[in-house]
């Protein structure tokens, strides 16, 4: 990767298009930006694109097929964009593989934040985590729905989790008995770094095992590691 | 007023309870106009033989025939008739005492009759009484042979005495049944057969038509609750049939409708939503920050405002299906949400009550319950009640409440509360029309109320 990472930016709407390849370059990118699939297509072939930004809604070749593409051939992290909140629209973007997404109108900061967070967990060489959304996870009797953002128990019955809870539920199971430590948590969860408000973790924590736990005082799912962070410890399978 | 409980609520009910009543009332005239001319016949009958029996008495009076002029007297069959007649009628020379209880009717019966004839007669008395007869020789050898006690047998006897002459009677007697007719089984009988024979049919076409008209109301309801709802079968008789094919089309029309409202909103929201991101990115460029902070505030509330009346469009016709929830969890969980932001939202502690409910649908609705708590009552509580049948999940606030006469309007669409006092508070006052119509499609409540210590209390009635 150049110092300046080359982002491919896909959207039919020249009204948005041009002040966001703008504002993106002010913030250190840079900038490819096309109004159609067939485009991006040639650019992708063309150049060495670091990342694309796509929009969902385009006449012709709709974001998500162009989507589906890239994935299929390359390794390209995709954030989409996306005007309806849908739910459908998420999960079929995500399982098209699209890395995140970004629902309009957003706020450029927050899209650069975005941004950077995939960066900096394909520069550690972290996992690309694809499609965490719409899948169901499998452990200790529990069913983590994350189309719902809801925990299902061995009788059926829902319980819904906050946004923090669901994070940090779903970084456990998709890394079971891997121990996680405070900074790992906030950065998987929130894209931020450890500060001095990290008891935030140690809170979340205690209120997720309250829901899952037999026992809270005594955990056996989300056991603490002496020194280290936190672990699942249970079989996970991906449904 | 309580109505009574006999009276059927269906139509076919109350068709059949009609027609049996009607049908009852006939036959009960029927049965007492039958009743009347029987009565007739049967005095008719009584008293016919006693008349005859008098006029060929008096016809064939000695007195009446001086020598040999006698027609009865000659004829020698005649004659005989006349003997077995004559025993049975007998010549007074004054009124015979007659026993038993007085036949006015059969009297007026037999003047009738010899009016008839033309027969005219000073006076008539009739009377019946009973009297042993002697058994007849067969009837005693059977008496015998079954072993019954030989006894006499008590007949009924009539008997008419007539004053032909002033001073001259002639009585005449004759046995009649002393049993009354039976009629009550043949009445009941009869009404039995009637009552099938016009009942069965009439239930069968009131369940064909019954049919048809049940799963009208049933789809009607299922639209009503779901925007959605299989067409009725087309069958039954016609004009119900043809009600069903208007219901059908009706259907179709309005789906269609809900359909293209649906695109048309997608497609605004869609075209509304991208010249605010234009907008939003835009904003960036600006130098002021404080300003840049309000410009994007203000396209932020332009987005939520667009969202809540594509959702309040949307009421009623979900995608997401119901599901078993743990509402105590969902309350927690929408709580925490707010509480990582530093709202004042508390919750209280409760156990779990599960529900049938589509989780997304009233997260949003407990979210906007808070929110209206937190802008109007400056702080929210949260908690969850599981009683008889239900779920409730209470909001309450600290502030002013609201007047009783304004709070039916307050669920009503673009209804804002005046004098918030924090701030310039956004929204389209869709908030509780929006919870509302989710509480609709639920079959549960939202109720408001003023706490007796202040504030606000609004409660979101679930069935459990």
């Amino acid at each position: 990767m150049s110092d300046r990472p080359h982002l491919l930016l896909v959207d039919d709407e020249r009204s948005i298009r041009e002040p966001l390849a703008q504002y993106l370059v002010r913030n250190g990118f840079r900038v490819t930006a096309v109004e159609n699939a067939a485009e991006a297509r040639l650019r992708l072939n063309a150049n060495a694109i670091d990342l694309v930004i796509l929009d969902i809604m385009m006449p012709g070749e709709d974001g998500l097929s162009l989507c589906r593409h890239i994935r299929e051939t390359s390794e390209i992290p995709v954030i989409l964009l996306t005007a309806r909140s849908e739910e459908t629209d998420r999960i079929v973007g995500l399982e098209m593989g699209a890395d995140d997404y970004v629902l309009k109108p957003f706020s450029p900061r927050e899209l650069v934040a975005r941004i950077k967070v995939i960066f900096r967990r394909v520069a550690s060489g972290g996992q690309r985590v694809t499609a965490p959304d719409g899948a169901t996870y499998a452990f200790a009797g529990w069913l983590l729905k994350s189309q719902e953002r809801t925990l299902v128990d061995s009788e059926g019955v829902s319980l819904p989790l906050s946004t923090a809870e669901y994070n940090l539920m779903l970084a456990f199971a998709t890394r079971p008995n891997q121990v996680l430590s405070r900074d790992q948590l906030l950065d998987i969860t929130q894209g931020r770094e450890a500060n001095a408000f990290d008891r935030a973790i140690d809170n979340q924590i205690s209120r997720l095992r309250k829901k899952i736990e037999p026992d809270p005082k005594n955990p056996t799912l989300i056991k603490t590691v002496w020194g280290g962070g936190y672990t699942l410890s249970a079989e996970v399978r991906k449904l | 007023m309580k109505r009574l409980r006999l009276w059927p609520q269906s139509l076919v009910g109350q068709v059949i309870l009609l027609v049996a009543f009607a049908l009852f009332v006939a036959q009960a005239i029927n049965f007492g106009l039958l009743l009347r001319e029987r009565n007739r016949l049967t005095l008719t009958s009584q008293t016919a033989p006693l008349a005859y029996r008098v006029i060929n008495a008096l016809d064939a009076r000695p007195d009446r025939w001086p020598g040999a002029d006698n027609p009865w007297a000659a004829n020698p069959r005649a004659d005989r008739q006349d003997q077995r007649q004559r025993r049975n009628v007998d010549f007074l020379s004054s009124q015979p005492v007659l026993d038993g209880k007085p036949r006015p009717d059969v009297a007026a019966r037999a003047r009738a009759l010899f009016d008839d004839i033309g027969l005219s007669v000073r006076t008539i008395v009739a009377a019946e009484d009973s009297r042993v007869m002697p058994l007849r020789r067969w009837e005693r050898l059977r008496s015998r042979t079954s072993g019954e006690a030989p006894g006499d047998r008590r007949v009924g006897r009539l008997r008419l005495a007539v004053e032909y002459e002033a001073g001259k009677w002639v009585l005449a007697e004759a046995r009649i049944g002393n049993r009354p007719p039976r009629f009550g089984g043949w009445l009941v009988g009869q009404t039995l057969i009637l009552y099938i024979i016009v009942l069965a049919p009439l239930l069968w076409i009131g369940r064909r038509m019954a049919r048809p008209l049940r799963q009208l109301t049933g789809s009607a309801q299922q639209f009503a609750r779901t925007g959605a709802a299989d067409p009725v079968d087309e069958r039954g008789p016609g004009d119900v049939r043809e009600l069903t094919m208007a219901f059908n089309a009706m259907r179709a029309r309005i789906i269609a409708m809900l359909d293209e409202k649906d695109r048309m909103l997608g497609a605004i929201g869609h075209d509304l939503r991208t010249p605010l991101a234009s907008l939003r990115v835009r904003t960036e460029s600006v130098e002021d920050d404080a300003e840049r902070a309000r410009m994007s505030e203000t396209i932020d509330e332009m987005n939520r405002m667009l969202e809540d009346i594509l959702s309040l469009a949307r009421a009623g016709r979900s995608a997401e299906s119901p599901q078993k929830v743990d509402l105590a969890a969902l309350a927690d969980a929408v709580v925490e949400d707010f509480v990582e932001l530093g709202s004042p939202v508390t919750l209280a502690d409760s156990d779990r009550a599960v529900a049938l409910v589509r989780p997304q649908q009233i997260r949003r609705a407990l979210r906007n319950l808070i929110e209206n708590a937190i802008v109007y009552g400056d702080r929210a509580h949260v908690s969850v009640f599981q009683e008889a049948g239900q779920v409730r999940i209470v909001v309450a606030d600290e502030g002013p409440g609201i007047a009783l006469d304004r709070m039916a309007e307050m669920l009503e669409p673009f209804t804002r509360l005046e004098g918030s006092r924090n701030r310039e508070t956004g929204g389209a006052g869709l908030g509780l029309a929006l919870v509302r119509a989710i509480m609709t499609e639920h079959h549960g409540d939202l109720r408001l109320a003023n706490r007796p210590e202040g504030g606000l209390e609004a409660s979101l009635v679930l069935p459990a």
